[in-house]
């Protein structure tokens, strides 16, 4: 198995605390919710060890990243030691000043605002009251400097038949290049309250049909690497291969849906080294304490979840006598921990004969 | 000035990867540039100290079975590193 001498990126939460409580927020109620956040000179510290070990790119998240005064002197560290950035935002707190500041470093790649609905009423909803003008103002906010917007759509119970007007409200009227979209996966705060905020395999089919329809309309300019246009994409193919009987790739027929430990790691806000902000529960070692180039290379947490690809779904009962097996490669590993405890086994909401069984279909696909 | 001991750029970031390659990163611009080991020798000895003359003769010395149009391709390379800004001359003030 080959690996790089360090991770070319990666994903930091640089606070825990946010000033929304999005109905669906991955960060709170998971493990990532610690309650403390690392001072800016331990993640200064920090920045020049990545700097020595050649990392190019880190993603700041949260919480909510701007939510942090000192946002502009963690920035400073992070171009001092000739990295480049990009920012996971609720786009509420992005002043015209902010937004100067990062066109001003000129190793801002994106910042990535969530705007759920086209207007209030939908936004607003998960969302909290007003937020969705100011992530609006925000968007703006950025775009007057020049800063590289990508706004993320989470597709839930509420907005669904919104979405063809979400779609129009951001490639046509905030004239966005593209964005992307996921859905509320039964991680952090959605899982208290799944029913009202998950779809359901109606709900699904028919958000896989829009966004199908909308992805065709648009080419190019929506892309999911989770979600109901995610979901439809692989489904589809995976459903064809199925049909025509071709030889699986050489990842297909195991848990190889995550190749994330390859190319990069996470911290937490507290300093704590995991592998993705999303399996915060692994805790593999501490900023400044320990060698992040030899954890990278050496701990066994990561050997292991890197040697995961390697798992056959034949072996699980679970897969057992699927007819797509041979050309799937079983989902999310932190939704599988979240829903059964393991990171090391097929997460069931990825799963394409569990979701034609319950009565879900794939638009335009015959199966 | 040292007009013929090219110096690389120190912003510009050499990342090692696989079987001696390896990527040149202008965080700046964002763009990237693939390197063979040939060129990851080179990029090592833009030191300042380094004439290209003393460059090629250290890879002579390191390497078997040198091709006499090695010297053309490292002056043609180093060009391409100082036309894009991630080599350049020192200036001595």
């Amino acid at each position: 198995m080959r690996l790089m001498r360090s991770p070319a990126s990666l994903d930091v939460a640089i606070t825990g605390r946010c000033n929304l409580r999005c109905l669906y927020c991955a960060h709170f109620s998971s493990a990532r919710d610690v309650p403390e956040d690392l001072p800016a000179s331990e993640w200064l510290s920090f920045f020049e060890e990545l700097g020595r070990l050649a990392v190019l790119r880190l993603t700041l998240e949260g919480g909510e990243p701007f939510f942090r005064p000192d946002l502009p002197e963690i920035i400073e560290g992070i171009v001092k030691n000739r990295l480049r950035f990009s920012i996971l935002s609720n786009g509420t707190l992005i002043t015209e000043e902010l937004a100067a500041f990062l066109a001003g470093t000129r190793r801002c790649d994106s910042v990535q605002v969530s705007i759920d609905g086209s207007k209030p009423e939908t936004h607003d909803s998960c969302r909290g009251q007003g937020t969705f003008a100011r992530a609006v103002r925000g968007v703006q906010n950025l775009q007057r400097h020049g800063v590289q917007v990508t706004v993320r759509v989470t597709i839930n119970r509420t907005n669904v038949e919104d979405l063809p007007e979400v779609t129009r409200f951001l490639l046509e009227d905030l004239e966005l290049p593209a964005f992307s979209t996921n859905s509320a996966d039964f991680i952090g705060l959605c899982r208290s309250q799944a029913d009202k905020l998950q779809l359901s395999v109606s709900e699904r089919s028919r958000a896989m049909e829009i966004m199908w329809e909308l992805e065709h309309k648009y080419p190019g300019r929506i892309t999911a690497l989770a979600g109901p246009l995610f979901d439809v994409q692989e489904w589809t193919k995976m459903a064809q291969a199925q049909r025509q009987g071709g030889p699986p790739s050489h990842s297909q027929g195991h848990l190889a849906a995550c190749g994330g430990v390859f190319s990069k790691l996470a911290v937490r806000a507290d300093g704590v080294i995991v592998p993705c902000v999303h399996l915060s529960h692994i805790e593999l070692g501490r900023v400044n304490r320990d060698d992040f180039g030899e954890l990278w290379r050496q701990h066994p947490e990561l050997q292991r979840l890197r040697e995961r690809q390697l798992i056959p779904l034949s072996e699980f009962s679970f897969c057992r006598d699927c007819e797509y097996q041979n050309y799937c490669v079983g989902g999310c590993p932190a939704v599988s921990f979240t829903r059964t405890g393991q990171e090391d086994l097929p997460n069931p909401d990825s799963c394409l004969r569990r979701f034609l069984e319950q009565g879900g279909h794939l638009p335009d696909v015959r199966v | 000035m040292t007009a013929d001991r090219p110096l690389a750029n120190p912003l510009v970031v050499l990342r090692e990867e696989f079987d001696d390659w390896a990527i040149l990163f202008d965080p700046d611009t964002g763009h990237a540039f693939g390197l063979n080991p040939v060129g990851v020798f080179v990029w090592q000895r833009l030191d300042g100290r380094h004439s290209i003359d003393d460059i090629l003769t250290e890879l002579q010395d390191s390497c078997q079975e040198v091709p006499g149009e090695a010297g053309d391709h490292v002056r043609a390379f180093i060009d391409h590193l100082l036309k894009n800004g991630l080599a350049g001359y020192e200036y001595q003030i």
